[in-house]
């Protein structure tokens, strides 16, 4: 029954073999990976996809496998494998392809296909209406200056994440007519019209991009090249550092007379994509006392569409957070992306714990001295 | 493996029939589909949710972290208890099923690839840290604890698990004592064997045993702890474990040489060991992992040596201090390029971390990365790490060399792409010399890794006929219907 090593006689093409051959299924990935600790199932693990990912491509396993289809949908795709994996496995890129050919047609998730489409949509919507409320440019796109993305979600659901940021970059062109960034398409099995939309973007934005979503960072970063993209407390942090006389006067916030207890959920993304933790840290200490919460590097189980996807999945991944920001006493709960947001929002209500949700750039406003 | 005498490499005596085995090679249910009414019992042993039958959800259980290998189990079984343990077993003796027991799969000899299908058995769920008795100096954890989990409750009271296996944060602490996993801190600390007080673990034919217990003497019987230890699934299948545990040194302190080559490492370290110190690490790398492990951890190490030595120490301040300066000394002699010491606790651990990840580090290289683990004698090193670069250069293979140099115990992996001709077969055949020239030396085919179904072809020239026959002969008063981890050892 042992396989020995040939290669299979035909392969699928759904995998760029060099990325499916990385992984030695050494397993230094299982500990990192917020399902495993779950299921303890090695299904459920990094390795154990990547050994169905090959299984698919050599033909011993079907797409319409049951298996295969809930571990596409399982993976809560936050790339943690991807820190601490020494052969440099990219995870990341690998399911992309897997749910680029798992979901195709009738095997797309309602939710997911739904979604995509619904962005779509909103994107068109957008260009017309909600933009503009936040829009400010002053003429053709000058790409001297930083460009503010305002991600879809942002726009229709936390418009004061934008005003903000108009605040901290206060020289920020903001162009009306930008679309999506791609990167919900591309984690939810459309790979291709996510790069074609974040080419698009690329194109509007000549500049610096800005982002408040570290989702959209991280996928733009890795699409238009790297140096393009910077996330906010990237930008901030670097451009205070190069030039200080930019830099606004940050007060402490307070709370009852006291210094704000604030913690921080990563963006996955980006922090395992685009490897930035230690700037959004060095902000928040200085507006506030910053607690590190044990589980703040770990996905918060938002995870773009996950949390319509896996429910149940979703909420066990987020518990530890929400134990720990009542355990620690936090008065605000800080998010680098709005996906993340949404999540905690919705878990701090559900499971009572007294501290208020807010994104970055929100709480950075109120540090702003007068 | 000092006292235990190489065996002569003759062939096999025909034997008389008392020495033959009793058991049967293959039990019955080999390479079989796990009968439906035998996975409804094994669903209300266990729990419906705990028993795993459909093709995509086994087939992750077809892989250990040894590459090449794959085989499709009929089932996986995920037990919560011991007794629940039992039953499965009892089972299937009285069918003839093939069991593999597993615990994180992250074992490199293929000691968990059910080759003859029937049922994996997996200790993850059995994951209970029962006791950290700082007063006895031991834990007691069950089967499916991790390593790591295991170290770092005992570190919060002040105490060491000493074994260190490269894959601490994953591998089983039952998966290491199966195994007798070694690792980095072997040769002043021994090996996960010089730990294993007692052991809980279930026979194939149902019955639970404890060998051992809480004792540091204890000569009532054959030492079946020690018997367990390194049996590879073959014999029983381990639920509890007993370990013994250190008072924590009050510090440790890791340094760095470069040298020419990996020859002239192993004359430093052979310098070490002769100057009367033995440390806590000696671990050596070649350039080619020194660039790969680079590529990951980005420590700044010196891309352009032929070989780094990390050496290090644990103890008080001013042994540690002694004996790292002595090191350092020896290395210089010995024609160290640089030595540079780690500045702290950080930059040690950073090291060691990075050490630990040279052999996923060099699946960077290539598609395959086969490595193998031949050990010698200490004093035989220098002279092992030539005839690897001759065996390679001959068979023209690609090999990058790390190991565990003041345990003379090597880990030559040879990288490759399995669409370039023959260049299997070519690995295979180095191996095959790799392994001939370490028992020549006086090593061995295996230092660390296990025999498993990777070295089981190569194991009688290492224990001789005689031994294969006592280990076939052991196997069968264990377990007569020959289900656990069929075609291992003791095959």
């Amino acid at each position: 029954m042992t396989t020995v090593g040939e290669p299979p006689a035909t392969t699928r093409g759904i995998f760029d073999p060099q990325l499916l051959s990385a992984c030695i299924s050494c397993g230094f990935c299982l500990p990192a990976c917020p399902t495993y600790a779950q299921t303890k199932l090695e299904n459920s693990s990094p390795r154990g996809r990547i050994t169905l990912m090959r299984a698919l491509e050599d033909g011993r396993l079907d797409a319409d496998d049951p298996t295969l289809q809930h571990e596409a949908g399982l993976c809560l795709g936050c790339r943690a494998c991807e820190t601490v994996c020494p052969a440099g496995v990219k995870y990341g890129e690998l399911l992309e392809q897997w749910r680029d050919h798992q979901w195709r047609g009738r095997h797309t998730p309602l939710v997911a296909g739904g979604l995509r489409m619904g962005v779509r949509v909103t994107t068109a919507l957008a260009a017309g209406g909600l933009v503009r409320r936040a829009a400010r440019t002053t003429g053709p796109a000058d790409p001297s200056r930083p460009h503010v993305m305002l991600g879809c979600m942002e726009r229709s659901l936390y418009p004061g994440i934008s005003r903000a940021v108009l605040r901290l970059v206060p020289d920020a062109d903001v162009p009306a007519g930008q679309g999506c960034c791609g990167a919900l398409h591309a984690h939810n099995g459309g790979s291709v019209e996510g790069a074609r939309m974040a080419a698009t973007l690329g194109e509007a934005m000549p500049g610096t991009i800005v982002s408040t979503s570290g989702g959209c960072a991280a996928y733009l970063d890795h699409q238009l090249g790297h140096g393009r993209v910077a996330e906010l407390s990237q930008f901030l942090v670097a451009r205070w550092a190069a030039d200080p006389s930019s830099k606004p006067r940050l007060r402490k916030i307070l709370v009852d007379g006291r210094v704000a207890r604030i913690g921080l959920q990563d963006s996955c993304q980006l922090r395992n994509g685009m490897g930035v933790s230690a700037q959004p840290r060095a902000l928040l200490r200085e507006i506030g006392d910053y607690v590190e919460l044990p589980s703040a590097g770990t996905c918060c189980g938002g995870a773009g569409t996950y949390s319509m996807l896996q429910p149940t999945m979703s909420q066990a991944v987020l518990a530890p957070t929400m134990v720990q920001a009542q355990e620690a006493e936090l008065d605000y709960l800080v998010s680098l992306n709005v996906v993340c947001q949404r999540q905690l929002a919705t878990g701090v209500k559900r499971s009572r714990v007294p501290v208020q949700v807010i994104h970055l750039a929100e709480l950075l406003e109120l540090a702003l001295a007068d | 493996m000092p006292g235990l005498p190489v065996s002569p490499l003759t062939p096999s005596p025909s034997a008389p029939a008392y020495l033959t085995p009793t058991a049967r090679t293959l039990p019955a249910g080999a390479g079989r589909p796990v009968p439906p009414d035998i996975l409804d019992r094994l669903r209300s042993i266990v729990g419906a949710d705990h028993v795993l039958v459909t093709d995509g959800d086994v087939e992750p259980y077809a892989r250990d972290a040894t590459p090449l290998f794959r085989s499709r189990p009929g089932c996986v079984v995920l037990p919560a208890t011991t007794s629940e343990v039992s039953q499965i077993l009892r089972l299937a003796t009285e069918h003839g099923i093939p069991v593999t027991p597993r615990g994180a799969g992250s074992n490199l000899a293929a000691a968990t690839i059910p080759e003859h299908g029937g049922i994996v058995l997996v200790l993850t769920r059995m994951a209970a840290l029962k006791e950290i008795s700082g007063d006895e100096l031991l834990a007691v954890v069950e089967a499916g604890v991790t390593t790591a989990e295991l170290a770092d409750a005992a570190a919060a009271q002040g105490l060491l698990y000493a074994p260190d296996p490269g894959s601490r944060t994953v591998s089983t602490v039952a998966g290491n004592v199966a195994m007798c996993a070694g690792g980095l801190r072997g040769l002043k600390y021994g090996v996960t064997r010089n730990y294993v007080l007692g052991l809980e673990a279930v026979l194939p034919t149902g019955e639970v045993i404890r060998t051992g217990g809480r004792l540091w003497k204890d000569v009532a019987g054959y030492d079946l702890t020690r018997l367990l230890t390194g049996s590879e699934g073959t014999l029983a299948v381990i639920t509890e474990v007993t370990v013994a545990l250190l008072p924590m040194p009050a510090i440790a302190r890791t340094g760095v040489a470069y040298f020419p080559t990996l020859a002239h490492a192993s004359r430093a370290v052979a310098g070490v060991i002769h100057d009367g110190i033995v440390p806590a690490t000696l671990e050596f790398l070649d350039n080619r992992c020194i660039n790969a492990v680079e590529d990951f951890a980005r420590l700044g190490l010196d891309r352009d040596a032929g070989a780094l030595l990390l050496f290090g120490d644990d103890g008080t301040a001013e042994a540690v201090e002694r004996s790292l300066a002595i090191m350092a000394s020896t290395c210089e002699r010995e024609g160290a390029r640089g030595v540079t010491m780690a500045r702290d606790i950080a930059e040690s651990e950073a090291l060691l971390t990075a050490r630990r990840c040279s052999l996923p580090a060099l699946a960077r290289l290539a598609p395959i990365t086969m490595l193998e683990d031949a050990t010698v004698p200490r004093t035989r090193l220098a002279e092992m790490v030539d005839r690897i670069d001759a065996i390679c250069a001959r068979h023209d293979v690609v090999c990058a060399t790390f190991g565990h140099a003041g345990d003379g115990n090597l880990h030559p992996t040879i990288v490759f792409d399995p669409a370039d001709g023959d260049v299997r077969h070519r690995a295979e055949a180095a191996f095959s010399d790799v392994f001939d020239a370490a028992i020549e030396l006086g090593g061995t085919i295996t230092g660390e890794h296990g025999v498993g179904a990777a070295k089981r072809p190569y194991l009688e020239r290492r224990l001789g006929a005689d031994q294969m026959a006592l280990l076939r002969r052991l196997k069968a008063a264990f377990d007569p219907a020959g289900i656990l981890n069929p075609g291992k050892l003791g095959s």
